[in-house]
């Protein structure tokens, strides 16, 4: 009889912790959803950043205004017919390799 | 032992004392648990239970190399809860500060006899950070997915873009939206005393699913260097807009189509709405001489002439139905392929009347004239190419000079990518590939064919002299050092509204053509509305087409293969990977 007694005792002992473990358990299920979506969210702000960042538009005025740089004019640039012969071209055979030569400055 | 008399009355007293008190606590139980238990129990559910209507985030728009166009990023919406706050007007002084709005305006939203008015919705997410500081009683944030267009202008007129609830409303956001929005779902949580989401029991809760993303055939570069050389051709020759439309004639993919003057849609507030039609294709004009392209193809496909048949011109001056047909230039005989070359408005009215009316009608349509080329993006006009029953005793004449018709930007360009096409007409598309929130293909665009309007041959012939009116012809100016380009001009003068007939003063310059001539990687039409001065097609547009082509030709791995005589033999070469 106490053996019984004391098994019950034990397994409601058991189920109350399990019950306890559950709810803990849910809470911190929800408190990182709350984390993730704020990591979501910083995720999507830095794709958007790097998108506007990395816009042609903006590079290009950079790279004009604020660097100097121009488009090479046609003389400028001699395009090279990489043949397969050529050692160095394993990687790239028959494709043409853009050369800008060196223009020194004014 | 009147004592124990005493006791024993008290103990009684006590029981009826006891099993009073607890009669009425089993009434009080028998009350709350039975007789008002389904009224309880549906009170405590409502302050447990919150429904809330959650919708997946709108897909996101990319161009063929990944760059992210079009994004969803969740932002804060203030509201306020007017009916609890104290001190409405100090509030709202704090709230101006932070979200840059009058204060006065915020203070007479929070004045309003109710429970809940939006102060400012969607803001930047620098904002709603710097609001969290601010922590205000009566005064809320809740996160909505706003729609960012990070490129600012680029491609704006095909993007298009989606209103304040997220709905597409122009473009792509409007023609795939069933696509792009996210999935809506209705949840109930569940909440503690505290107010604090608890894990709902079984596990199955799951967010609604995102929308599709979209993978455009556009390229971003080529697409920048468009719309730059169109806005600086349109600023220099103080022009009205301008198109360009960049196609692989091989597919029908578009890989540019810019609209002069551009919009930002990110910043919508101030324009009109005809600031953001996609002219390429809602407009159609009167084409002019890039029409003669697709009668010579006519006229060589039904062997009414060969590239060397004479045809006579007229000393440029013909009559035909009792009006005068001129030339720019007086010309006297030419073989067919000058008159395409040199553009003669006369070489090309008599093809026309060789062909006749049906025949002439039916190639143009088998170009695809006056219907829709069924690109995926809305408001697509067909342009106007009436039936030949409708036709004036003119109109054959007219109309081989690209006169009488109205054609979209979108159709000359798909048109002139079947020449460069093997006579091929394939359907043009922006949309290269639809992928569900977890990056499974969903759909695939595969290159459609419409029809064939000419053969093999045709094409080929046509090319050659399309590349002699570059070479030798109006075109000129679209010669490209180390590429064969094909192409011919166009110069329509516009129809006075006031009038009814052709404008001295408005006209429309283009240019239509294709490069490399002989492995074609990309088709352009370029054309300048009511440039200011010179207005030839030949002198406005094809400077446009390129200066495109050069550079876009090099983003697309395309580069000249034409011999490099090359000086640097005394020294060791440099090479550079």
């Amino acid at each position: 009889m106490k053996v019984l007694m004391g098994l019950v005792v034990v397994s409601l002992l058991v189920y109350v912790a399990e019950r306890v473990d559950i709810v803990r358990l849910g809470y911190q299920i929800e408190r990182l959803k709350t984390e993730r979506a704020v990591l979501q969210r910083e995720r999507d702000e830095l794709r958007v950043k790097v998108s506007k960042l990395s816009s042609p538009e903006r590079i290009a005025h950079l790279a004009t205004d604020r660097l100097g740089m121009m488009q090479p004019r046609k003389d400028q640039v001699v395009l090279v017919h990489v043949g397969p012969l050529s050692p160095v071209t394993s990687g790239t055979a028959g494709s043409g390799i853009q050369l800008a030569r060196h223009v020194p400055s004014k | 032992m009147k004592s124990a008399d005493q006791f024993r009355g008290r103990r009684i007293g006590i029981a009826i004392l006891l099993m009073m008190a607890f009669s009425v606590v089993l009434c009080r139980l028998y009350q709350l648990q039975v007789l008002q238990a389904g009224e309880l129990t549906a009170k405590a559910d409502r302050q447990h239970r919150k429904a809330v209507v959650l919708e997946g985030p709108r897909g996101t728009i990319v161009d063929r190399q990944g760059k992210v166009l079009a994004a969803n990023v969740d932002v804060p919406s203030v509201f306020g809860v007017p009916t609890s706050l104290e001190d409405p007007a100090g509030v709202a002084k704090d709230l101006g500060r932070v979200l840059h709005i009058k204060a006065d305006e915020i203070e007479r939203r929070l004045k309003q006899e109710r429970s809940f008015v939006w102060i400012a919705r969607k803001l930047d997410p620098e904002v709603g950070r710097s609001l969290e500081t601010l922590s205000l009683d009566g005064i809320g944030t809740v996160m909505e997915g706003r729609r960012f267009y990070p490129k600012g202008f680029l491609l704006a007129h095909v993007l298009g873009f989606a209103g304040l609830d997220g709905q597409g409303l122009e473009g792509l956001e409007r023609r795939y939206e069933p696509y792009l929005r996210g999935e809506k779902q209705m949840l109930v949580l569940q909440r503690d005393a505290l107010g604090r989401t608890v894990f709902p029991k079984g596990l199955q809760e799951q967010g609604p699913s995102a929308g599709h993303n979209l993978a455009l055939t556009i390229d971003e570069v080529v697409q920048y260097i468009a719309e730059k050389e169109l806005d600086e051709a349109v600023r220099t020759t103080r022009a009205k807009g301008g198109i360009v439309v960049v196609m692989e004639p091989k597919t029908g993919a578009v890989l540019a189509l810019a609209v002069s003057p551009r919009f930002d849609p990110n910043e919508l507030k101030s324009l009109s709405a005809d600031r953001w039609r996609n002219r390429a294709l809602t407009d159609a004009y009167e084409p002019g001489s890039t029409m003669k392209v697709f009668v010579a193809a006519a006229a060589l496909e039904e062997k009414v002439m060969k590239p060397t048949t004479s045809v006579y011109a007229e000393n440029g001056e013909m009559t035909v139905a009792g009006t005068v047909i001129h030339d720019h230039e007086r010309y006297g005989w030419l073989t067919f392929s000058q008159v395409i070359e040199k553009s003669s408005n006369i070489g090309a009215a008599k093809t026309g009347i060789a062909l006749g009316e049906h025949r002439l009608y039916r190639y143009l349509r088998a170009f695809g004239f006056g219907e829709r080329t069924d690109v995926d993006l809305p408001g697509e006009m067909a342009g106007l190419l009436r039936d030949p029953k409708d036709w004036g005793r003119r109109s054959v004449a007219s109309i081989s000079m690209g006169q009488e018709v109205g054609v979209t930007p979108m159709q000359l360009v798909t048109a002139m990518s079947a020449v460069a096409n093997g006579g091929l007409l394939m359907k043009p598309y922006l949309v290269q590939s639809i992928l569900d929130g977890r990056g499974r293909v969903v759909y695939d665009a595969a290159p459609q064919a419409k029809r064939r309007p000419m053969s093999q041959e045709t094409a080929r012939t046509l090319g050659a002299i399309l590349e002699g009116a570059v070479a030798r012809g109006t075109g000129a100016k679209a010669i490209l050092p180390g590429f064969r380009v094909a192409g011919k001009t166009g110069t329509a003068q516009k129809i006075d509204p006031a009038t009814g007939g052709y404008s001295a003063t408005k006209f429309v310059g283009s240019f239509v053509g294709y490069v490399p001539a002989e492995d074609p990687r990309l088709a352009m039409v370029v054309a300048i509305d009511e440039p200011q001065g010179e207005a030839w097609g030949g002198a406005v547009a094809a400077p446009v087409f390129r200066r495109v082509a050069e550079q876009a030709l090099p983003a697309l791995g395309v580069y000249s293969q034409e011999p490099v005589k090359f000086a640097m033999a005394e020294r060791a070469p440099v090479l550079v990977p």
